[in-house]
């Protein structure tokens, strides 16, 4: 019996410090992509370096020019671990070469990028439009009466006044844009809040099956009665509680009493077959699974529900590995 | 009830080995009771995948855009038994914030400083985006992106700009539509860029020279002349506006009239205070551009600056008369003055 459970121990501890070493395996650097990098910068720079620059700068750019030579050597002996050392000294070196660059050329410099972010309203217009696109998916999602005509329009001009250089125009347009982006905002929110209502109280009733297998169990346990008696009442304010909000405040309330009395020993498991539910939904809805392997599937779920009323957590936790992997492969 | 399982083991062991710290020889057997410790290791075991499963970032992408702020797109797996989540954001500046749950359902937030806290009612997986502004700062022409990540991420840095230092080591990087894509692991990262020579010194540069020469060879000239006609100009739209009843409600029709007038307003504002500095002029082109005023916060978002520089700024400009600075949501909101000569 102990060779078979120490057998068992040896298996258990090297699959988890193999499958702790997995990750750090994968992150591993193409040293190659560091030279990338590195030349990309010794070529900007030296673009930039003139007659005018300074001593200081053109000797540190030398040596991080040196230190591309040795890191370049260094990956054809195939010294990864020196390689990088090289890399991370030539961008410490070009970093300085750019900040020295910068001051020497600091008060037009500052100026140039002032007025280039003053004036040219891209990135601004870049970042409505991924607003706008995002507001755009989500309002089809709710079948809602918004129309974009007007602002996709309005993107195409401020696009046109950009390219011609017309920035205070494009500025202005930018503005109407924001201005009808709050207004489909406020729109989508108030179709959101509508179905919020409802996502609320399906996730009010799936919190109330679970804390009925809690009590159920808390009973089965010999709890005490003040214990049961105060999930009891706190069942009752959830379940007729009806907007988001109250049913927020009223599951803080229980998951406060299930701290208070160590009570979220299955939370985790009761999670998992949220989880688990919202997949079998999922598939239920695709061809992926037959009639009678969701069949089969719920009936497993209903058994695993039973368990953790009895608080056969570890039988629970069993079945609902199994099922998870089984859904895993129809999910894929 | 959690409990009832450890101390039976604990007594059962304690009275099987009486010798417990006498013998030697195989100590394994006796110190290191197989079922407690493989029962510990199961639910260890056990454990860490479900514990990983819960509220741990799937995805996270990073946007770089042109003017130093970034995208931030995550994908998150939260625990579908908790009614809300609250999410660390980057930063404090935060805009355009979109959380949508399963099955494409936009969620409620509250944003409170670096903190959302959003309503996820059962979902198990969220997908956040919003923009952001604090991670990205500016020396000179050295733009610096400074990011502690809590997980693995990708970096899309902006078109035409040159990686010219990096603090750690990118995992991999591509080319994607000219724009610099890096593979980076989790941890403290710090990337220096600048913008390809090109694209400054072929169109803007020459526009500020053009600029430059206005303002000192044309400006004494031509600006001598304006001044006197811009001052009675204003002069008498000030008698105008004491003569009727201002309105106090903004109106949109009123906001476009400001919009039409700003170009007239700011050179009147630059010739009434020609002693203003370069940078506090595209301030009040800025917020003249917005309808006359801007949030405070929007300001060092515009202008990447750091909250004391733009207060100062802010300030520089109230004392001499151009701005007046209002709360609202308690920031400050600040707002172009419609007539100078309150001011001394």
């Amino acid at each position: 019996m102990k060779k078979i459970a120490s057998f068992v121990l040896l298996i258990l501890v090297s699959s988890m410090i193999l499958g702790g070493m997995t990750n750090p395996a994968q992150a591993q650097t193409d040293p190659y992509i560091l030279l990338k990098i590195a030349k990309h910068a010794q070529k900007q720079l030296e673009n930039q370096i003139n007659q005018d620059s300074s001593d200081k700068i053109k000797q540190l750019f030398k040596d991080g020019a040196q230190q591309i030579k040795v890191l370049e050597e260094s990956l054809k002996n195939n010294e990864i671990d020196l390689a990088k050392q090289h890399f991370l000294s030539a961008m410490r070196i070009f970093k300085e070469v750019s900040q020295q660059l910068s001051i020497n050329q600091s008060s037009p410099a500052e100026m140039t990028t002032l007025k280039a972010t003053a004036e040219d309203p891209s990135a601004d217009l870049l970042r409505m439009q991924n607003y706008v696109d995002n507001l755009r998916t989500i309002a089809k999602k709710y079948n809602t009466s918004v129309d974009f005509s007007e602002i996709d329009d309005l993107f195409v001009t401020a696009k046109k006044q950009i390219m011609d250089r017309q920035f205070d125009d494009a500025l202005q347009t930018i503005s109407k844009i924001k201005q009808i982006t709050v207004d489909f905002n406020n729109k989508i929110r108030e179709y959101a809040s509508q179905q919020e209502q409802s996502r609320a109280k399906e996730y009010a009733q799936k919190y109330l099956e679970q804390l009925d297998r809690l009590i159920e169990n808390a009973k089965n346990k010999g709890l005490s009665e003040d214990i049961i008696q105060k999930l009891e009442t706190a069942r009752e304010n959830l379940s007729s509680a009806t907007d988001p909000h109250e049913i927020i405040k009223q599951v803080r309330e229980i998951i406060s009493i299930k701290e208070q009395f160590a009570l979220t020993k299955n939370d985790r498991l009761e999670s998992r077959v949220m989880q688990i539910e919202k997949i079998l939904f999922t598939l239920s809805n695709s061809d992926k699974l037959s009639q009678s392997d969701l069949e089969d599937a719920k009936k497993t779920l209903q058994t695993i529900k039973h368990h953790l009323s009895q608080g056969e957590f570890e039988t629970a936790n069993e079945l609902l590995r199994s099922l998870a992997t089984l859904l895993e492969q129809f999910q894929d | 009830m959690n409990l009832e399982l450890v101390p039976a083991y604990r007594e059962e062991s304690i009275r099987e080995d009486g010798m417990l710290f006498v013998r030697t020889d195989g100590i394994l057997e006796t110190m290191v009771k197989a079922p407690l410790i493989l029962a510990g290791l199961i639910i260890v075991a056990v454990v860490i995948p479900l514990q990983t499963s819960f509220s741990s970032t799937r995805t996270l992408e990073l946007v770089i855009y042109s003017d130093g702020s970034t995208h931030v797109s995550t994908q998150i797996d939260v625990d579908p038994l908790e009614p809300d989540f609250e999410l660390d954001l980057f930063g404090k500046s935060i805009d355009n914030f979109v959380a949508v749950g399963d099955a494409g359902f936009l969620l409620s937030e509250e944003i409170v400083e670096d903190k959302a806290i959003i309503d996820t009612l059962g979902s198990s997986s969220i997908v956040i985006d919003y923009d952001i502004h604090d991670l990205i700062s500016k020396e000179g022409r050295v733009w610096t992106f400074s990011f502690d990540s809590p997980s693995d991420y990708t970096l899309l840095m902006p078109k035409n700009s040159v990686i010219v230092g990096i603090s750690g080591l990118p995992n991999n990087m591509e080319i994607v539509d000219e724009q610099t894509k890096l593979d980076l692991t989790s941890g403290l990262s710090e990337i220096n860029y600048i913008f390809g020579a090109p694209i400054n010194s072929t169109t803007h540069k020459p526009t500020i020279l053009d600029e430059s020469l206005f303002n000192y060879v044309n400006v004494v000239v031509i600006v001598g002349t304006i001044v006197a006609a811009v001052i009675g100009g204003v002069l008498m739209l000030k008698r105008k506006q004491q003569k009727s009843s201002p309105s106090i409600i903004q109106t949109e029709s009123i906001s476009e009239k400001q919009i039409e007038t700003k170009s007239i307003d700011t050179e009147t504002i630059f010739s009434f205070r020609p002693e203003m500095r370069e940078d506090d002029k595209e301030i009040v082109k800025f917020i003249s551009n917005n309808g006359g005023q801007a949030l405070e916060s929007e300001l060092r978002k515009k202008f990447l600056q750091p909250r004391t520089t733009m207060w100062r700024a802010v300030k520089r400009l109230e004392r001499l008369g151009i701005i007046e600075i209002d709360k609202k949501d308690l920031q400050n909101l600040v707002k172009l003055k419609k007539d100078l000569e309150e001011e001394k």
